[in-house]
């Protein structure tokens, strides 16, 4: 298969990146819906279209369920629709709630195609070099814990038989506490030494190991990558320019319809549609070649 | 870089400068290096509020934790020494939290800011954020994580990365600038800290309610800026001369 999910791991973790932002960063109906559609749009590619009403089911119910909640808690707005226990129902939070629960759902989606297209294996190539690290510091400090415990243990002892007691005076405390602390430095970064030496001559981090990978950046990563990244700069200036500018309270307010807005709409349309549209391509070629068999 | 080679094979004869300082050169990399970081872990923590109302703290933390890694790999994976420097990250990291343990009954007065302050003026910047990010997140294993973690993480990693930019790493060496530093760094914690004591409240962030926290918290602010000073003029010579020491007899630079 050659969808959207055979393109290079940085190209498809920076369009992730991108999209969930978008579509968490704006309230904008506009962008909600575009990136609800472009989630919806991937998924069915993916999965099928009967795989697609399935989960149509469970969204809605959670969809239903959080945009039920707001107008119960809030009741801004100047639209009221009745009164439930002399609290105002408003229009507003009923809007502001199913766009919410929408932005939501859309994240979801969003996070549920990335776990199949960006795999275990493509995060580990992007970024195995630094978890293996950062897993290794957080290792030995789990380790230093205890045994640092266990040496100002004896370095007290050892200073109780060299006779530096500490009498029950404040400063004097203190600087049995400084003296205690003084040598558990000196000690633990010696025995870091010993430590980082001990790795080093087991070969940690020698340059000749090497792993195999499929990845490579090639021609049309770049392409995707250069029309992904027009479009998402076309998305921040829109941003920058409040053409996405939304809000709900006191009354809520208009989509506007210019020709400037209607560009920045399609835009993200189009940024959001990108995976689902190569995904699709891809599934209906394979059945084109498939049915000439 | 030539220039470093040679420094590197015959140590002692390296000028002051050079001694103090103890580090990969400066250049513009590192300088973006910085901002991205800072930039980048302030943008997970928004994107993480946003996400399922902050409820994916732990997930935040450990990208940020992820995020601090990249620049110190970046800056120190192809020097010298550089394994000793990793497992010295360990040590101060360690050592942090066990301060953070042992003064576990007094609220607020805690030594971890002092020693990364430390780290960041003796190991360099990234470093520092490194170190102060995964105290934040280690000792709070301890303490309890919580939506706090991934602001802690950013306010001790900014700590130890200002305490280690190239004009005040020689500067902080001195006792007087380094206790002035102490005072501002405790203004600082508590300065982010008290964004999401307001983040943290129902309406979201507004400037009054900011100033009402950060009022309110004046004693914590006191406490802070008064452990800061207290701790680096203990901890500096223990920790400060030694960590000057063991990096120039073992040749991590």
């Amino acid at each position: 298969m050659n969808g959207f999910g055979s393109y290079h791991p940085a190209v498809l973790f920076s369009y992730y990146v991108l999209a969930v932002s978008f579509s968490m960063f704006s309230m904008h109906p506009v962008i909600i819906l575009a990136s609800v559609a472009g989630g919806f749009l991937l998924f069915g590619a993916q999965n099928g279209i009967r795989k697609l009403f399935k989960e149509l089911g469970f969204f809605l119910v959670l969809f239903l369920l959080m945009s039920l909640v707001n107008p119960l808690f809030i009741h801004n707005g100047e639209t009221v629709l009745f009164f439930m226990n002399d609290n105002p129902i408003t229009l507003e939070a009923i809007i502001y709630g199913s766009m919410a629960s929408l932005m939501i759902v859309g994240v979801l989606l969003w996070c549920r195609c990335y776990g199949a297209i960006l795999t275990t294996e493509k995060f580990l190539y992007l970024f195995g070099k630094l978890i293996p690290k950062l897993g290794l510091i957080l290792s030995m400090v789990f380790r230093f814990i205890p045994l640092f415990k266990v040496q100002i243990r004896k370095i007290n002892q050892s200073q109780k038989t060299m006779g530096l007691y500490a009498t029950d005076s404040v400063a004097d405390k203190i600087g049995g506490g400084v003296r205690v602390f003084d040598s558990l430095v000196s000690w633990s970064m010696e025995n870091s030494i010993d430590t980082a030496d001990a790795m080093k001559a087991r070969g940690y981090g020698l340059p000749g190991r090497t792993n195999f990978t499929l990845f490579r950046f090639r021609k049309r990563d770049g392409i995707l990558m250069a029309v992904m990244g027009a479009l998402a700069a076309a998305v921040f200036t829109g941003f920058a320019w409040g053409s996405y500018g939304f809000y709900y309270y006191p009354y809520v307010a208009e989509i506007s319809r210019d020709i400037q807005s209607a560009a920045a709409y399609l835009i993200v349309l189009a940024f959001m549609c990108i995976p689902g549209i190569l995904e699709l391509k891809e599934k209906v070629s394979w059945n084109y070649l498939k049915s000439k068999i | 870089m030539k220039k470093q080679n040679e420094k590197m094979a015959c140590p002692e004869a390296m000028d002051a400068e050079t001694a103090l300082e103890n580090t990969a050169p400066y250049n513009l990399k590192r300088l973006v290096g910085w901002i991205v970081l800072v930039v980048g872990v302030i943008l997970l923590i928004r994107l993480g509020i946003r996400l399922l109302a902050d409820r994916k703290y732990n997930l935040v933390s450990v990208m940020i934790a992820l995020l601090a890694c990249v620049p110190f790999y970046f800056t120190y994976e192809k020097r010298e020494g550089s394994i000793r420097r990793m497992v010295m990250i360990a040590v101060m990291t360690a050592i942090a939290v066990l301060g953070r343990l042992i003064f576990g009954p007094i609220p607020a007065f805690k030594p971890m800011a002092a020693i990364i302050i430390l780290t960041g003026i003796y190991m360099g910047p990234e470093s520092g954020f490194l170190v102060g990010s995964l105290e934040a997140v280690v000792s709070n294993i301890f303490f309890g994580q919580g939506p706090w973690t991934p602001f802690q993480m950013l306010t001790l990693g900014l700590t130890g990365l200002l305490s280690g930019l190239p004009g005040l790493r020689a500067l902080l060496r001195r006792r007087l600038p380094l206790a002035i530093w102490g005072l501002l760094m405790g203004i600082m914690y508590s300065g982010i800290m008290d964004i999401w004591t307001v983040l943290s409240l129902i309406d979201g962030f507004n400037w009054h309610r900011y100033l009402l926290a950060l009022s309110t918290a004046l004693p914590y602010t006191i406490t802070y800026m008064v452990s800061n000073v207290v701790f680096l003029m203990l901890t500096i010579k223990p920790i400060g001369e030694k960590l000057n020491r063991i990096q120039i007899k073992h040749g991590i630079f």
